[in-house]
């Protein structure tokens, strides 16, 4: 059977209604800031207590913009007689987001978890060298990072946790033992 | 049109529609006049725009309310309309055409003229003590359409054959000539016209 | 002196309609066609939703530059925005709104033909700008609006004289005070092809290849700047109003309604215009463009006929009801 004239039309009609009743996807951004999710790649913060210039995010970095200094530091004898210990402190962290890629390795590889995705996205600047961000400008997007999203339901348990857990059962084990004894 | 034989009518004290009347009248003169020498195509059409409408003021200003809009409707809406789509079609040239002004320049005056002449002597010459009264709407719709179909029908019909006629030779022609799209469009503004005329019988 | 008074009032809410009712279509349209493609349309200007934002366009509009090409034929340039846009000002005088003298601007004897005739001669704004454009993508405008013109009249035209053959009369008043509500049925084919006759005379999509801006950029506007072209969009707007009026006066009935007190006959009018404007609309959206000869090939194969079948109608009925 060929389709009545003017059906297709009747849909097109019945399809521009139906779209005038739903809610509508204008994000009217800045108004209303956007719903980003949990894992958004927004900006790199710095978490700089836990960096020890160990420098492997500066030298992973495909586009060489992490900028560090440091300086050697020798730290007194924790306890009398003991040997004098030396340890980097973290003289200049910056990252140059003009040439940042986002792509996350530097995260990826911080083995003393420094390195942390933000979602604040609103680092604009009118020249290309203010977008060289220094530590302090790190540190603060820190605060700005979110709480890592909940484990899927029947996610295998994270492994620092089951190490501990299992260090514990251990600890425990032995404390029975000993009772016993 | 009624004979108001009674009321002093004279050419020396004329009323403010009969200025009027004049007025528009010397302008759609003009403009004729302007539409017929102008060496500018599309003005030319344009000033006919003018001529055309100044026509249609003037039977407004003689209460033929039906007559005047039939006029623009028409002739301004339709008749320029097709002449101005000629004139594109054939890329009329902004400025002046030089081809535009035919040799026969003083024997159109001399047709015209006499044309005119004899217009003006036969109009004159029938109507010479006849006034129409303008206090009362003599040509409003209805009363057109009663002349029309009570004193005039025969007249009336023969046009509506004849411009049948026009729309089937022009629907010949063009099959003839194989598919040249300016005749058919020609047959549609016939068929049109036609239609109008239709129209003004059926109200 | 009250002639007078009573004559400048009517002229200046006449005006005042014609200026204020295409900008509440223009900005319902931007509102109605966002929300149809899921966007919000203008929001910032006036505060809430948007609401100024026309009268901002029209700030924008008067600040730009005035210009008129070097080629063009500079005279019929400027005039063609206002020979497009007076005629539809000339219209509204004559479109009834409610029952008695008060509601209507003047009452023209051959309401009809003096609405269809003034509505006709605003094409010549187009064609005017097209040719005057010195421009070879005006110049198509111009000759599409030309075609689109003489195709779409005679169906208009028709579809007109069938309402006047109904109500024996071709007064616009007249034909109101003869309504009856069973016209509706009787009219439907009629008001049909009116309406799509008139949206095609209105050069809205789907029938805008005139304008077709993927084509031949604007159409006859494609050189025209500042506040010339706004005249033109005005008189769009302005030619959406009425066309909306007109089918409602002579095929919704206008001022009559299934209920309502007798004063607020002109409630009925407006709202039907407004629903007739919202279709417009919402067509708009819909709807891609028409290709030329698929337009040519609707008028004369669909609409002509569906006309003259309407005139048929209404002859047998009306002579069977006699």
């Amino acid at each position: 059977m060929p389709p009545i004239p003017g059906s297709g039309l009747a849909k097109g009609l019945a399809v521009t209604l139906r779209t005038m009743t739903k809610k509508t996807v204008t994000a009217q951004y800045p108004d209303v800031q956007p719903d980003l999710p949990p894992r958004t790649r927004g900006v790199i913060g710095l978490f700089e207590e836990n960096c020890t210039v160990c420098m492997l995010c500066a030298r992973e970095c495909p586009d060489w913009c992490i900028y560090i200094d440091s300086h050697k530091e020798t730290v007194p004898p924790a306890a009398p007689g003991g040997r004098e210990r030396s340890r980097n402190v973290l003289d200049r962290f910056a990252i140059d987001f003009s040439l940042c890629m986002y792509c996350g390795i530097c995260i990826e590889v911080c083995p003393f978890d420094a390195l942390f995705w933000s979602p604040e996205f609103e680092y604009a600047e009118t020249d290309i060298h203010e977008l060289t961000h220094e530590r302090d400008k790190l540190r603060e997007w820190m605060w700005t990072v979110p709480a890592p999203p909940a484990l899927d339901p029947g996610a295998e348990e994270p492994k620092e946790i089951a190490a501990a857990r299992k260090a514990a059962d251990k600890l425990a084990a032995q404390q029975r033992q000993e009772g016993q004894e | 049109m009624t004979l108001a034989a009674t009321a002093p009518q004279g050419f020396l004290s004329p009323t403010g529609v009969e200025i009027v009347f004049l007025l528009v009248g010397v302008v759609t003169l003009g403009a004729a006049l302007i539409t017929v020498t102008s060496k500018q195509l599309v003005h030319a059409a344009l000033w006919l725009v003018v001529t055309l409408g100044g026509v249609a003021v003037e039977y407004l200003l003689l209460t033929a309310e039906f007559i005047a809009w039939m006029q623009v409707l028409i002739y301004v809406g339709s008749v320029v309309v097709l002449l101005l789509f000629g004139l594109m079609l054939t890329k009329a040239p902004i400025g002046p055409s030089p081809d535009a002004d035919s040799g026969n320049r003083w024997a159109a005056l001399a047709v015209a003229g006499g044309a005119a002449a004899a217009l003006v002597w036969v109009v004159v010459d029938a109507f010479r003590t006849q006034w129409i009264d303008l206090d009362t709407a003599q040509g409003s719709t209805g009363d057109v359409g009663a002349i029309l179909f009570r004193h005039w029908v025969l007249p009336f019909e023969a046009l509506s054959v004849l411009l049948l006629a026009a729309l089937v030779g022009a629907i010949v022609l063009s099959r003839k000539n194989g598919t040249t799209n300016e005749e058919s469009r020609q047959g549609s503004q016939a068929r049109e016209a036609s239609e109008g005329r239709r129209e003004e019988g059926k109200s | 002196m009250n002639d007078v008074l009573d004559v400048a009032l009517r002229l200046l809410v006449v005006l005042a309609v014609f200026l204020v009712l295409p900008l509440v279509v223009g900005q319902t349209e931007h509102k109605v066609m966002a929300h149809m493609q899921g966007r919000l349309g203008p929001m910032y200007a006036g505060g809430f939703h948007g609401w100024a934002q026309l009268i901002a366009d029209g700030v924008k509009f008067a600040q730009k530059e005035d210009v008129v090409p070097a080629n063009a034929d500079r005279r019929i340039f400027q005039l063609a925005p206002a020979v497009a846009l007076i005629p539809y000002l000339i219209v509204i005088v004559a479109i009834p709104i409610g029952p008695g003298e008060g509601a209507v601007g003047t009452v023209v004897d051959a309401g009809i033909f003096f609405v269809l005739a003034v509505m006709g001669a605003g094409v010549l704004g187009s064609l005017m700008a097209g040719w005057a454009s010195a421009n070879k993508f005006s110049l198509l405008g111009g000759l599409r609006t030309a075609a689109q013109l003489l195709s779409y009249e005679l169906p208009m035209l028709l579809a007109a004289a069938s309402v006047a053959m109904a109500a024996g009369t071709v007064s616009l008043v007249g034909i109101l005070d003869a309504f009856e509500w069973w016209w509706l049925p009787w009219q439907i084919i009629g008001a049909f092809v009116f309406f799509v006759a008139g949206l095609a005379e209105l050069q809205r999509p789907p029938f805008d290849m005139p304008i077709a801006d993927s084509e031949i950029i604007f159409g006859a506007y494609t050189e025209y700047t500042g506040l010339r072209f706004a005249l033109f969009l005005l008189a769009e707007y302005a030619g959406i109003v009425i066309l909306c009026g007109l089918t409602t006066v002579l095929f919704l009935g206008g001022w009559h309604g299934p209920w309502g007190a007798d004063g607020l006959g002109w409630v009925w009018t407006l709202l039907k215009t407004a629903v007739l404007a919202f279709v417009i609309i919402w067509l708009r959206v819909t709807t891609p463009r028409l290709r030329e000869d698929q337009l040519q090939k609707l008028a004369w194969t669909t609409l002509v006929p569906l006309a003259l079948a309407q005139i048929a109608l209404t002859g047998i009925v009306k002579v069977v009801i006699q």
